[in-house]
């Protein structure tokens, strides 16, 4: 048993010759809360679809809990307790509301039907809207509401590790106030996150550590405490600069 | 009046056959997002195996379910090798070559086989027809229009209510998100194929008591089963069904006011009036999308 959940050695990846990240490490141990900040195109999500087995890396390791995942396809990660709520939700928008969270256990079978019933409780518990809405059409929800069914269909995997691709992607600052304490309680309740977030102020507040990606690699990381007052990030990403 | 009835009845046991092979080609291309050409070749597959392993002493219902599984397994096998492989990139086509060659394929081993001459299926359906308005018909023909209907609500229930139904309809809508459900989209496609093929050697072996297996039953039909889905929208069961009838009645009405020439060539003609009027089907779906 290691302290270390997910480990990324100098991960490569590329769409045909165009080389998205050139060179990424970083860690996630178990229990933390690590977000993941950079501009657009830094290649934030194509490490997390190399991570989540949804693309296939270059070159480079990836190691969760101890065994080697490296290009192994999504669904077999799943089932060893990474589960990703990909950039742009994609629920299944012609399924019920229902059927988008059937689906999001659809690893645990038929198996321990009282446990399913109570793990449903619980996420509808954290995200009360999604109750009423549970026979409608995925596709109807607003943008926050299919957020959220997003993340509690990534929640009945049972993962150990959650990794949440640009969350806040459309979505208005009241929902965004909403959704990060979400986060929090299921961090405090054991949960690991790995939070992509385009909106660097919010992702800065909520976890333990941050990387910052440019240009497909990692340029800095850190306590979110320390890189949130410095200078740089201020800079670049929280949008302190004075006008001069 | 009688005559009426009579190309009625007849146009929808054949209507019946397109609907159900049409249905196996909307199975089929929700899972893979490919039409799998062989499909009409799987059906007369079916009917010749049923009838020869009847003819070798086997209860009917043995070589009927054998039958079926046969070709259930020969449809994993298509998908898997011939399907699969040349279905890589989001607009691959290289299935539509490979899959109309194993059709041909298929077709050329039955005449070598099972030879050219076609030979029914015993079926105690299809000992005396029943009058029906000045018309006759046998029980059995009345089995496709209802089989196919039947198919359809059984679908329908499967895709909502079954664990592996709602596995095959995440995967229609979005395989990268049914893969980060656990969903191991390339198993879900075999066994669509699987399903299919099934479905569609069960048409062949049901209609095998009144219209003789032959190795070229399969092609046109399959050819026709294919317009009907893609005029109804491939992706509407409720639409290949209706189609397929309405198609089959329509050409047994052709048959019997024109001529048996000019029935494909009219059904073929109005195939593409209705594409040109309805591109995405006249039961395409409308996708509801939010971003």
């Amino acid at each position: 048993m290691t302290d270390v959940l997910l480990k990324v050695n100098d991960l490569k990846v590329a769409y045909g010759r165009i080389e998205a990240v050139r060179s990424v490490s970083m860690e996630v141990r178990r229990g933390e809360f690590v977000g993941i900040i950079g501009s657009n195109g830094a290649g934030k999500t194509s490490v997390m679809r190399a991570i989540s087995g949804v693309k296939s890396p270059s070159a480079g390791s990836i190691t969760f809990d101890g065994v080697e995942i490296t290009g192994l396809p999504s669904h077999t990660v799943v089932a060893k307790g990474l589960a990703m709520v990909p950039e742009g939700r994609h629920i299944f928008g012609d399924q019920t509301v229902e059927d988008n969270l059937i689906l999001g256990a659809y690893l645990r079978g038929g198996r321990a039907k009282t446990q399913l019933a109570a793990d449903t409780e619980r996420v509808l518990d954290l995200f009360p809207v999604l109750r009423a809405r549970l026979p409608q059409a995925a596709g109807s929800l607003s943008g926050g509401e299919q957020q959220m069914l997003a993340i509690a269909r990534g929640l009945l995997s049972r993962p150990t590790l959650l990794i949440i691709d640009e969350l806040s992607l459309g979505l208005a600052p009241k929902i965004l106030d909403l959704l990060f304490p979400v986060l929090t309680e299921l961090n405090r309740a054991g949960l690991s996150i790995l939070l992509v977030e385009q909106m660097a102020s919010y992702a800065l507040q909520v976890t333990h550590r941050t990387y910052v990606m440019e240009n497909g690699g990692v340029l800095m990381h850190g306590d979110s405490e320390t890189l949130i007052g410095d200078p740089r990030i201020l800079d670049t990403y929280l949008g302190h600069r004075e006008a001069s | 009046m009688g005559e009426i009835v009579q190309y009625l009845l007849n146009g929808l046991t054949l209507g019946g056959i397109y609907a159900l092979l049409a249905l196996g080609l909307y199975i089929m291309w929700e899972a893979s997002k490919a039409a799998n050409f062989t499909h009409g070749d799987i059906y007369m597959l079916g009917a010749i195996v049923a009838v020869v392993l009847t003819e070798r002493g086997l209860p009917l219902f043995v070589s009927v379910t054998a039958s079926v599984a046969i070709a259930a397994v020969v449809g994993a096998l298509i998908e898997r090798f011939f399907v699969r492989p040349f279905n890589t990139e989001p607009h691959s086509i290289g299935w539509m070559l490979t899959t109309i060659a194993v059709g041909m394929m298929i077709e050329s081993a039955a005449t070598q086989t099972y030879g050219s001459l076609g030979r029914q299926l015993p079926s105690i359906l299809a000992e005396k027809p029943i009058r029906l308005g000045g018309a006759g018909v046998y029980a059995q023909e009345l089995l496709l229009p209802i089989a196919a209907v039947a198919t359809m609500f059984g679908l329908q229930v499967f895709y909502r209510r079954t664990r592996l139904g709602r596995a095959m309809r995440a995967v229609a809508a979005d395989r990268m998100a049914a893969g980060l459900m656990g969903i191991d989209s390339n198993l879900v496609a075999l066994i669509a194929f699987a399903l299919a093929a099934g479905i569609g050697a069960l048409t062949g072996i049901l209609i095998a008591p009144v219209l003789p297996a032959l190795p070229t039953m399969g092609a046109l039909t399959g050819l026709k089963a294919f317009g009907v889905a893609i005029v109804a929208g491939i992706s509407s069961a409720r639409g290949v069904v209706i189609v397929g009838l309405a198609y089959g009645v329509m050409e047994k009405f052709i048959e019997g006011y024109l001529s048996t020439g000019a029935r494909d060539a009219l059904g073929f003609s109005l195939v593409i009036l209705a594409l040109l009027a309805f591109p995405q089907g006249i039961f395409g779906r409308g996708e509801v999308k939010k971003v």
